[in-house]
């Protein structure tokens, strides 16, 4: 039984969609529980067949209760159905999600993967982001139109092809990357900055755009001529960019340099660790100690938020952009800093972030150094105090203190910020500490 | 483009948490459908079913929201118990249609407000519980607004004034994507509500908002249903 509430103790199954014995796929309805007021079709996890129902429409049962079960072949429905609960609570309470595979020792050894599945959920309820892990195609096959089209023209088995879409559905570059091509359409513009603009990435992190390379085309919405209706996305872009006219911002930049945070992100890459989390830590440290740039206007006057959470700007290949948040990114390491990236993209892409994920902002990074961009100023967010955006890393003829050249990486950041928080002294305060820590201590990054 | 729909006004109401600074989240986009003619209440369900499809198969596309009148007619959940219907079935006096809501059965007609929501509370809350006392808090802030105390009865769902209640509420959900809504009777006729006992409840007496102020009209309450629905979701009207 589902939590339709955090308050749900209960609910009463209205309807059984499914008879025992149908097929049911994955995202299908298979029944209708209410609760007060409110029907919700409770819809299956997995392909397969509804073997047997434990607790008949009509019936109430508590959250989290065994209420039918779902096996993956019709072979083993009579089985589940031997081996399933009684309709009685007590006897269903014991059984749980493994329990019918291992009581169904009779069956031939080819169904060894197969296990029937109760239809058991706890809170948090239906997040259909579960089944990453059953990527790998068992038979039936989900994939876009282009993508069935691109693997027939590139011999690619699509039953070998991981599939990154909603429910694990094969994208055009999903067989694009089985087949080893680089993916052409990278437009979740992943901040993969201070850009190691060489080609010396591993193929998966190489989102970048290569320099050397002539230029891809620029993207459109449209075809000359047209005028395309903007997204909701794009609408609330819109109305975010309109609300920043109402805010009195000024910009103050810094030159970074960033040989020292190269040689370390080469030596921390092997562990996962991306460049996104090491911007994410720097900005989130230094924020801790310039609390003023972590603040934002309200009308009560200055707030200072409770977290120091780092929204980082990522482009929506279908239009519009979002900004995942890394949470407490002071407080957290870097490995997690990337693992929680990795995922926040990934989920952002099949646009499966809840609000909170997205929202919880206290400060923005904005890069746009993986194109090769030396310098650009960024539209502060509304909520926020300041939005940092990063330029790519670039060699540069540099002139020290002691009047000798030489050439190092440099990285130009710009700070855009709201006057009534933040003042020109506090920005440059905070970019200098910045600076400081990533060019003279990098790797108190990892502590 | 209508400036005063559109602004983004940060709204600090008592459930709003000062921790989390708003970005793109707080507001999302919903069409509203005021239709000023009586809407056949299958031609309703036809426009829910065709938002709640598309929401729950392209996520991020548009919300909506309807504020209309129905001709005369039962509705029930595919929960509900026939035997509050107190007349056969197939000899109804009214069209009855079997719906995917959950409660009782009810009455829909002209002069009674009924407020459709398709929302996805994947962008506001997914919890029912949560949504069924926001759409109650709806009516009572309505109510409010036209100077009428609205209360709620502990363990049922609707708005009573008095011991009347004037608001039913009933929704189904899928994949968090919500279809129904709430209906509130202001200057209806009540004498449908005798056929059958509404929501299941026996001994329930109706009311309507002209019992309170006489001569108030469906067409006063709609824009300030339109105001505070758009409020509490944190809705931004989109063009048509």
């Amino acid at each position: 039984m589902p939590a339709l509430s955090s308050t749900m103790t209960e609910g009463k199954i209205v309807e059984w969609l499914k008879n025992p014995g149908d097929k049911v796929e994955r995202g299908e309805s298979v029944l209708v529980v209410e609760s007060d007021k409110a029907d919700m079709d409770v819809e299956s996890f997995h392909d397969g067949f509804l073997a047997s129902i434990v607790m008949p429409a009509g019936s109430s049962a508590p959250v989290g209760e065994t209420i039918g079960l779902i096996v993956e072949t019709a072979d083993e429905i009579a089985s589940a159905q031997a081996n399933a609960p009684s309709t009685l609570p007590q006897a269903a309470a014991n059984q749980d999600k493994e329990s019918p595979s291992s009581q169904t020792q009779k069956k031939q050894a080819s169904v060894d993967s197969s296990q029937a599945t109760a239809i058991k959920q706890t809170p948090p309820v239906p997040d259909y982001s579960v089944n990453n892990e059953q990527f790998l195609n068992d038979g039936r096959i989900v994939a876009s139109p282009r993508a069935k089209k691109l693997a027939s023209q590139m011999g690619v088995d699509l039953a070998t092809v991981r599939g990154s879409g909603p429910h694990g559905r094969i994208q055009a570059e999903d067989v694009q990357s089985a087949k080893g091509q680089p993916i052409s359409i990278p437009w979740i513009a992943e901040s993969n900055a201070p850009a190691r603009i060489v080609s010396d990435m591993p193929l998966k992190e190489k989102k970048s755009v290569d320099t050397d390379k002539p230029p891809s085309a620029g993207k459109s919405f449209g075809s000359r001529g047209e005028t395309i209706a903007f997204n909701t996305l794009q609408q609330a872009v819109n109305r975010n960019m309109e609300e920043s006219l109402n805010t009195p911002c000024f910009r103050v930049g810094y030159s970074i340099l960033t040989d020292e945070l190269d040689s370390f992100y080469q030596q921390v890459k092997p562990n996962g660790v991306t460049m996104t989390a090491l911007l994410a830590k720097a900005v989130g440290l230094t924020l801790a100690r310039h609390p003023q740039v972590n603040a934002a206007f309200s009308s009560e006057g200055i707030a200072y938020p409770s977290q120091i959470n780092v929204a980082v700007a990522v482009a929506m290949e279908d239009g519009g952009l979002i900004t995942p948040v890394l949470q407490k990114a002071d407080e957290t390491s870097l490995a997690d800093l990337s693992l929680q990236w990795a995922d926040l993209v990934k989920r952002a892409r099949n646009k499966q972030l809840e609000p909170q994920e997205y929202s919880s902002g206290t400060f923005t990074l904005s890069n746009l150094g993986m194109f090769g961009v030396d310098r650009f100023d960024a539209i502060l967010p509304p909520g926020t105090g300041a939005i940092l955006a990063v330029g790519a890393s670039l060699s540069k003829v540099v002139a020290s203190k002691d009047g000798s050249i030489s050439i190092k990486k440099q990285m130009q950041v710009n700070l855009t910020a709201d006057h009534r928080v933040i003042y020109g002294a506090d920005g440059a305060l905070f970019l200098k500490d910045l600076s400081y820590l990533i060019e003279k201590n990098p790797y108190s990054l990892s502590s | 483009m209508n400036k005063k729909l559109h602004s983004v006004s940060p709204e600090s109401g008592p459930n709003s948490n000062l921790d989390l600074t708003p970005q793109l989240a707080q507001f999302s986009s919903a069409f509203l459908f005021e239709p000023k003619n009586i809407v056949p209440f299958e031609t309703a369900l036809g426009w829910q079913k065709n938002i709640q499809k598309s929401l729950i198969e392209k996520p991020f596309s548009s919300q909506a929201v309807w504020f209309l009148e129905h001709f005369s007619c039962y509705t029930i959940g595919r929960g509900s118990d026939m035997k509050n219907l107190l007349f056969d079935e197939n000899k109804s006096p009214l069209p009855v249609f079997r719906i995917e809501r959950g409660g009782e059965v009810t009455h829909h007609m002209p002069g009674q407000i009924v407020g459709y929501l398709v929302l996805d509370l994947g962008l506001h809350k997914k919890d029912l519980s949560w949504y069924l006392r926001e759409l109650e808090q709806i009516l009572i802030d309505v109510l409010d607004l036209l100077g009428i105390e609205g209360t709620r009865v502990d363990g049922l769902t609707g708005v009573w004034c008095e011991d009347k209640k004037v608001g039913s509420i009933g929704i189904g959900c899928k994949r968090w994507v919500t279809q129904h809504g709430f209906s509130l009777n202001v200057n209806c006729d009540l004498i449908g509500f005798e056929k059958i006992i509404p929501c299941g409840l026996n001994n329930v007496k109706l009311g309507k908002l002209s019992d309170w102020i006489p001569g108030i009209k469906v067409c006063d309450v709609k824009p300030l249903l339109r105001e505070t629905v758009r409020r509490r979701f944190k809705l931004n009207w989109e063009n048509i």
